[in-house]
């Protein structure tokens, strides 16, 4: 078919192969326990998915991590162009973008740190509280909502035993509501971590939160 | 000469330079088209959309603060849609606002009142709950009270652009959105955030220090120079109750532009200090001294000094004295006999420019009138906190006068074998027990006069305070007694005494109270130097 020498296993288009099972796509650790090796240095920002286990101790940025922030910065003309994919960067490291992340953050790219505040807090991507290990985002516009994301999302609150906006006692779920997914064509769309379910309803919901509990925990 | 471009703005024509916005031609032919987020000062982000207005040709309003004119434009500020826009932008701002003008320090000089008074709807139609921010103390001088804000962003462009020390910022998005630090690293440390509380168009920065001082409306606007260093920014004393309430900056894009640091805004309180000496005191043979009317004053003063004839005179003056005082007070020495002249100035460490004006500094000087007291000759002593040098004056034996310095750190010995001691100032102490006169002077603030500044630009100041009881301004007190030694003829208003003064310096030749106006002028001297 194609001779391209990489092989994005988030993506069949190239292959044909659109009967693929989601296990044949992107293997059993999707969502799972990668390596922190901080991936390859030409992802630059962005990763496939990101990583579960966060260190919200980590420093900013060390090992791969620092080579990843260099790469970023030879991306762009000048420090402060670079700022919103090294708060991504953070984000991974770290799980959340905290006060003292923005601070760091600032630091390295010589911005002030009311700046990188304001940036941080303009964007919903990034957490600025701590959130569990697994971001839960239902989707509830329009599309959605039409298609039952309200109880979507309650099934999710309840499976979870999370409060909306909340990290579960165990630590594992915090399950917020998102705007538009751009997924109206498969509602109800549910993006965990970087990962998105889509079509979801409200009797899917044990099993899936069941396949993300890591081995081991009940 | 740069090109001009002729324009209509609301049926009248206007001459501007190319380049110029329809906002700054529009204030031309006086029309103030009603802003929030302009500010001459800093770049423009035409986001309160307040200043559209109907310009013929152009598919849909322009914002007039950063749109530049064009050759025939033809621009309608008071066309049915502009009002309509500003009628339907000021709804909006008073979807969140709390409308707590009654308790509001900026109210009776607040945009939103005045632009809301003038073209808002009498009702909002808005029926939802106000979003209730409250308020953040941003450290410094500075308090802010979010749920007024209209998120011009001024403060955060000023803080960036002019201050560049990027401490305040937009926080969140959309509704939520607000101005905030960087959580606990507030403004502390900044010099010149005084700024952003004049520049705020609403009561959502206010001052601490003047939180619920007094009303707007009970402050009277005196036009003045801040006294506080030799940069000689343009202020307005603020004045109620025969107090200065606060201080704020007058533009002067020569000096100041629209700025002024915060060191300058707070030093004020010295002005309204009590406690002032109210009547001349003449101390007698016997050391005791009695209050007594000016005549008497002057008139022992003079017989003082007759029987000193030849003897040298040694002054002491305070850079905080006007050209005009300590032009009398220098020429009265000499007719007298003539002797040293010194001021003393406390010194700031080092200079600290506003980044983004930096012809703009706190200077080291912190006297106003460092500038008038070199060009009359007086020398400079003492250490840099205005402390010492003194020593040569100190047991003088003839004729010592001392004009506003309070001579803080001198002892009751001072001026003791002085065959004549007068001091003139504001306050007894210490050093003035010795004094055959003591005379009360007023402050800059309660007189008219001139400062001259570091550059040699001299700027006038205009009397905002009614000076205690009998104390009068040095000039017409040492005019008086030279007129009285020379046979000539004592001033009558500061006019006429910068007039004297203008004859007998040659750099000052041709300058007048007229010419100065309210910018200032910069003598010859200085001129020279400059061309250098």
């Amino acid at each position: 078919m194609s001779d391209i020498p990489f092989s994005n296993p988030g993506w069949a288009g190239n292959t044909g192969e659109f009967d693929l099972t989601e296990k044949e796509v992107r293997g059993d650790d999707f969502v799972g326990d990668r390596p922190k090796d901080g991936g390859h240095p030409s992802g630059a920002g962005t990763m496939p998915y990101m990583l579960v286990d966060k260190d919200p101790d980590a420093p900013l940025f060390e090992g791969e991590y620092r080579q990843r922030f260099e790469k970023i910065l030879t991306r762009y003309p000048d420090k402060r162009a670079a700022l919103l994919p090294v708060l991504s960067l953070a984000q991974e490291l770290r799980g959340h973008v905290s006060a003292e992340s923005m601070d760091e953050v600032a630091g390295l790219l010589e911005l002030s740190p009311a700046y990188v505040r304001g940036v941080t807090t303009f964007y919903t991507m990034y957490n600025k509280r701590a959130v569990g290990r697994y971001l839960v985002q239902v989707c509830t516009n329009i599309s959605c909502n039409l298609c039952g994301a309200d109880e979507v999302l309650q099934a999710f609150l309840r499976y979870t035993d999370a409060e909306m906006g909340e990290t579960s006692k165990d630590g594992n779920f915090t399950v917020i509501e998102a705007e538009c997914l751009a997924a109206c064509g498969f509602p109800t769309c549910v993006q965990i971590n970087s990962r998105y379910y889509e079509n979801v309803t409200p009797a899917d919901v044990a099993q899936i939160i069941e396949h993300l509990k890591p081995e081991g925990e009940s | 000469m740069p090109e001009m471009v002729t324009l209509t703005i609301d049926g009248t024509e206007v001459k501007v330079p190319k380049g110029t916005t329809i906002l700054e031609a529009a204030k031309q032919v006086g029309k103030v088209i009603p802003h929030y987020c302009y500010h001459p000062g800093m770049s423009s982000p035409a986001m309160c959309r307040m200043c559209l207005v109907d310009v013929e040709g152009a598919p849909k309003p322009q914002a007039s603060c950063v749109t530049t004119v064009m050759e025939n434009q033809v621009v309608d500020t008071e066309s049915s849609a502009s009002v309509a826009n500003r009628r339907g932008v000021l709804e909006f701002y008073l979807v969140n606002h709390p409308l707590d003008c009654p308790i509001c320090d900026m109210s009776g000089e607040c945009d939103l009142q005045d632009f809301v008074h003038a073209e808002g709807r009498d009702h909002g139609r808005s029926v939802e709950p106000k979003r209730v921010f409250g308020r953040d103390d941003f450290g410094g001088d500075v308090l802010f009270y979010g749920d007024r804000c209209v998120m011009c962003t001024r403060c955060v462009r000023f803080m960036s652009e002019v201050e560049q020390d990027e401490r305040l910022t937009v926080v969140e998005r959309g509704n939520r959105s607000v101005i905030d630090t960087f959580f606990e690293k507030g403004l502390d440390g900044t010099e010149w955030h005084g700024n952003i509380v004049d520049i705020c168009p609403v009561g959502a920065l206010v001052s601490k220090e003047f939180l619920h001082k007094t009303r707007a409306w009970d402050l009277d606007h005196t036009p003045s120079i801040c006294a506080s260093c030799s940069q000689g920014c343009n202020i307005e004393l603020h004045t109620a109750e025969n107090l200065v309430q606060r201080v704020k900056p007058r533009e002067n894009l020569e000096v100041n532009a629209w700025w002024m640091c915060d060191y300058g805004r707070h030093d004020y309180e010295w002005i309204n200090h009590g406690q002032r000496i109210e009547a001349p005191l003449v101390r007698d043979a016997t050391g005791s001294s009695r209050t007594t009317g000016w005549k008497d004053a002057l008139t022992s003063l003079l017989e003082g000094a007759s029987g000193l004839n030849g003897t040298s005179v040694q002054i002491v003056v305070s850079a905080r004295g006007s050209n005009e005082d300590l032009a009398a007070l220098t020429k009265l020495q000499d007719v007298m006999g003539g002797g040293d002249k010194v001021f003393r100035v406390s010194q700031a460490d080092e200079e600290s420019a506003l980044p983004g004006f930096p012809t703009l500094a706190r200077r080291k000087d912190l006297g106003p009138n460092v500038g008038g007291a070199e060009l009359l000759g007086i020398s400079r002593v003492g250490e840099s906190d205005g402390t010492g040098g003194l020593e040569a004056v100190k047991d003088h034996d003839g004729i010592i006068i001392v004009l506003g310095d309070n001579l803080e750190d001198q002892d009751e010995t001072f001026g003791a074998n002085a065959g004549l001691y007068v001091y003139l100032g504001t306050h007894e102490c210490a050093a003035t027990k010795a004094a055959h006169l003591v005379l009360p002077v007023t402050t800059f603030a309660e007189q008219e006069g001139t400062f001259t500044n570091h550059e040699g630009r001299i700027q006038r100041f205009w009397p905002a305070l009614q000076p205690p009881g009998m104390a009068r301004p040095a000039w017409l007190i040492l005019g008086a007694v030279l007129a009285e030694l020379s046979e000539g003829v004592a001033p009558r208003s500061a006019a006429e005494a910068f007039m004297n003064l203008a004859e007998a310096v040659p750099a000052l030749r041709g300058l007048t109270y007229e010419g100065m106006g309210l910018s200032g002028s910069v003598s010859e001297t200085a001129q020279h130097a400059s061309l250098d």
